[in-house]
């Protein structure tokens, strides 16, 4: 980034920031962000969290709830026009009548609460929230903004060349092979090459492989933006020595990445991630221990990345004038109703040393960091088989018509008791260096692999009225809200 | 990870699907049901009053011990001889002496049981609460239902407390970490409970200041000082579940002074109050009733040291009280009567 074009950034950033804290000051607002790879569960936690404090439930760790303090929530009217509005009511509706899970997050939408509290000293206040639900592919971008294209095509053809994904990579890697940065640029054949880029990254997200990092963001969740220019990209290899032509194929793949960060990674940083004060990354460590290791080292480099994308703008002139707004970062193991309750610590020690390094900088930032395992809707009860004179600690839900295991296809409406394999005790053992910490479907063919979640149907009897079971949701709410309502 | 053993190593057990017909299966209760059953659970005191004697081989143990030995040695004598010297003036009289004897001794081994067990009482709330602070800093969820537990024993004979204890006990079947459920015992039972106690405490303070200020001797004022003190004491240490004995109240008395001597007196909380009367209020008051002012706040200061002492488990989830709460009227009233006397 140019010198100009970052102060002209800080400045629009200390601007917004400013005007925030201004009507901060008449009515006091949190903004919390709740962000997670595709499919680690966004949309649920939302609207159950919103369901949570309209409707209450069983929430014992939650003390403001829990004490009666909390009069009521009621939906306001979202204060950004240009956002999309968190589509709550539909949610809950799909998994009420059709005891469907709603569709998942593709971009950002926002949903503002006003909850209605007394302190414990009895004075009446009103306490605006406002949620913003976005993909946390878009976090993934925020390092690109420090790359040149040299840099980020050098890193993702690395990544599409290493071995777990070089089997769905090869038509691409193909193409690449095929033309060199030095040629003539050419629409049809710079479309074609993104489209590959693009089916190469939606088959490393399949239940199989199960990757995670896969910049940059909009190729997979386009928004608005599908078929634009700016994602009309892809990355070659630079070209063999020297600066290229103005119109050679290599100068328009970089005009058009700079576009992509300048339309696309610039405004999500300043309209929405850096006004956030808050923040919960969902994890689905669920899903990559279902794949493979090869899966769970790319969730652990993708939320590396998630992470510096928490420092990004930390050292500009707007945090100098203005202290960084992300005070508190919840890290939460989603699905942890997938697991039997004894199983719950050592998810959390597996998400604990997922962040780990996180942890040690969030620190140093002087942001509050926990982790936590946690299921938004529990669609599972909790059961204890007898086998070969042991004691398998089991779940007992529904599975989703299609799933299968041990061959046997599911209708929808069967339940069934779930063993899903012992987690290690020590977190260690999975990260095995060499890849072999333990066996997933990626790799080993059904029979012989170590974990296996099935997906479940929600929990049957969610209505407008009733409350919704979870699992700690009461525990994320007193650590994201529990001091602003006291 | 809580569990620190390192388990015999065994071959994965692999992922299985089971049907619910499965005769080896067991379901999980669908709701946590409270188990009501506080009636058949045993008092801790009585249990575990063995545990007193567990003063290891310290050099001051073994000198007690042995003079203890000598000295019910000394007290058997003493009896046997009296009652044969009795017995040898006239047999009725060796008789009444014997059955005296016996009465004694009786009482004396019933008294000292009490005492013993109010010991064991005071020693058990300490217990309870190391263990919620272990458990709260190593997040055990095991330790912490555990001292959920002793908390619902120890607040078993408070009946306004009903309706807390049910709910704790629903909520002892959930899936709730164990700092969170070690917080979540203290929301639940403790509010109340530490409210009746900081006013004690601010009563015995008002009483204390108000006594002392009209009383005409500085002798008086001690033995009033120091009787209020001791009772508050007792009573607080009753309130939270220890019934101290006579020996209770020497250790409490010791624990709390040590307490105040380590606290160093004033919280950092309280460094206005201290401004207050230090910068001379308590100067400018007539001597008097400085006096009072000063001796209030001494049995404030001994009453919040007993809190920290008794109170089975430590402040988490609520503020622990400051001079500030428990001496507020105390301060007002000082001012008042500032204002109100000719300078
Ligand atoms: N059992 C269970 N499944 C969940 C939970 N949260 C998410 N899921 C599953 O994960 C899928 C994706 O969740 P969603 O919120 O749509 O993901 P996102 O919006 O893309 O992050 C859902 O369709 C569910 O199958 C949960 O709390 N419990
Ligand atoms: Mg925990």
């Amino acid at each position: 980034m140019t010198g100009l074009t970052r102060a002209i950034e800080d400045a629009r950033i200390a601007f917004a920031t400013l005007a925030d804290r201004v009507d901060g000051l008449a009515h006091p607002t949190l903004r919390i962000g709740v962000t997670g790879l595709s499919r680690a569960g966004k949309t649920i936690f939302t609207t159950a969290l919103v369901h949570a404090l309209m409707r209450g439930g069983r929430m014992p760790v939650f003390e403001a709830m829990q004490s009666g303090r909390i009069a009521r929530a009621v939906l306001e009217p979202q204060p950004d026009d240009a956002v999309p509005r968190f589509a709550y009511e539909a949610h809950l509706a799909t998994l009420a009548a059709d005891r469907a899970w709603p569709a998942s997050t593709t971009r950002v939408s926002e949903l503002r609460l006003a909850v209605r509290y007394a302190t414990p000293r009895g004075t009446e206040r009103t306490l605006t929230l406002d949620l913003v639900d976005y993909p946390g592919e878009w976090l993934l971008d925020l390092p690109l903004l420090d790359m040149s294209y040299a840099d980020f095509a050098r890193q993702s053809l690395a990544l599409a060349r290493a071995p777990a994904r070089a089997g769905v990579a090869g038509p691409y890697l193909a193409m690449v092979a095929a033309r060199h940065a030095d040629a003539l640029a050419d629409e049809s054949h710079a479309r074609e090459l993104a489209r590959l880029f693009t089916a190469y990254l939606a088959a490393c997200r399949t239940e199989k492989l199960a990757m995670s990092l896969l910049p940059p963001g909009r190729f997979l969740m386009p928004g608005d933006l599908e078929g634009s220019p700016a994602l009309t990209f892809a990355p070659i290899d630079p070209p063999a020595l020297g600066t290229m032509a103005a119109n050679s194929l290599g100068a328009m793949m970089e005009r058009r990445f700079e576009a992509y960060k300048n339309a696309v990674v610039r405004p999500f940083f300043r309209t929405h991630f850096a006004r956030l004060d808050r923040q919960i990354v969902l994890v689905d460590a669920l899903s990559a221990l279902n794949a493979g290791p090869a899966a769970l080292t790319d969730l652990e480099r993708a939320l590396d990345g998630i992470l510096a994308a928490f420092r990004t703008g930390r050292n500009g002139f707007a945090s100098t004038l203005f202290r960084p707004r992300i005070d508190k970062v919840l890290f939460a193991a989603t699905k942890a109703d997938h697991l039997h309750h004894s199983s719950h610590d050592r998810l959390e020690a597996i998400l604990a040393r997922l962040v780990e390094r996180a942890h040690a900088r969030a620190h140093g930032h002087g942001a509050a960091l926990d982790v936590v395992a946690l299921a938004a809707i529990r669609a599972t009860r909790e059961a204890q088989v007898r086998r070969n004179g042991e004691t398998l600690d089991a779940i007992v839900g529904t599975p989703e018509q299609g799933q299968e295991a041990g061959g046997h296809v599911f209708d929808g409406a069967e339940e069934v008791a779930v063993f899903p394999g012992d987690l290690p005790e020590t977190p260690d053992a999975l990260f095995d260096p060499s890849g072999a910490g333990f066996r997933g479907i990626a790799s080993a063919p059904a029979g012989e692999v170590d974990f296996r979640f099935l997906k479940f149907r929600p929990p049957a009897g969610i209505g407008a009225g009733a409350a919704i079971p979870h699992i700690r949701l009461d525990r994320a709410l007193e650590f994201l809200l529990g001091d602003r309502l006291a | 990870m809580t569990d620190d053993r390192v388990s015999p190593q065994r071959p994965p057990r692999r992922p299985q699907v089971f049907r619910l017909d499965d005769r080896d299966l067991t379901l999980a209760p669908p709701e946590p049901e409270p188990d009501d059953s506080s009636a058949a659970i045993p008092d801790p005191a009585r249990k575990r009053s063995g545990a007193v004697s567990r003063f290891g081989m310290t050099l001051g143990g073994l000198f007690w011990t042995a003079a203890g030995g000598v000295a019910s040695l000394a007290a058997y004598v003493g009896l046997s001889r009296l009652v044969s010297d009795l017995y040898a003036q006239s047999p009725v009289l060796g008789y009444v002496g014997l059955a005296a004897t016996a009465v004694l001794v009786l009482v004396g081994a019933v008294l000292l049981g009490r005492e013993v067990a109010g010991l064991a009482r005071l020693a058990h709330l300490d217990r309870v609460r190391d263990k919620a602070a272990s458990a709260i800093a190593q997040d055990d969820r095991a330790l912490a239902e555990a001292v959920a537990r002793d908390m619902l024993r120890l607040t078993a004979d408070q009946p306004p407390l009903a309706r807390a204890r049910a709910d704790l006990r629903g909520h002892l079947a959930g899936i709730i970490d164990g700092a969170d459920l070690v917080r979540l015992t203290e929301r639940t039972l403790l509010p109340a409970l530490d409210a009746r106690a900081r006013q004690m405490v601010s009563e015995a303070a008002r009483n204390v200041s108000v006594v002392t200020a009209v009383s005409p001797r500085a002798l008086v004022d001690l033995v009033f000082v120091l009787y209020t003190a001791v009772s508050l004491m007792r009573r607080l240490a009753q309130l939270y579940g220890g019934r101290p004995g006579a020996l209770g109240m020497v250790r409490l008395v010791r624990h709390v002074l040590g307490h105040l001597a380590i606290t160093g007196g004033m919280a950092a909380g309280d460094t206005l109050v201290q401004q207050i009367i230090g910068q001379g209020l308590a100067a400018r008051l007539s001597a008097k009733l400085g006096e009072g002012v000063v001796n209030g706040l001494l049995t404030a200061r001994l009453g919040l040291a007993a809190i920290a002492v008794t109170r089975p488990l430590p402040f988490t989830a609520l503020p622990a009280p400051r001079l500030a709460d428990v001496a507020t009227g105390l301060l007002r009233k000082a001012e008042e009567d500032e204002a109100a006397s000719p300078r």
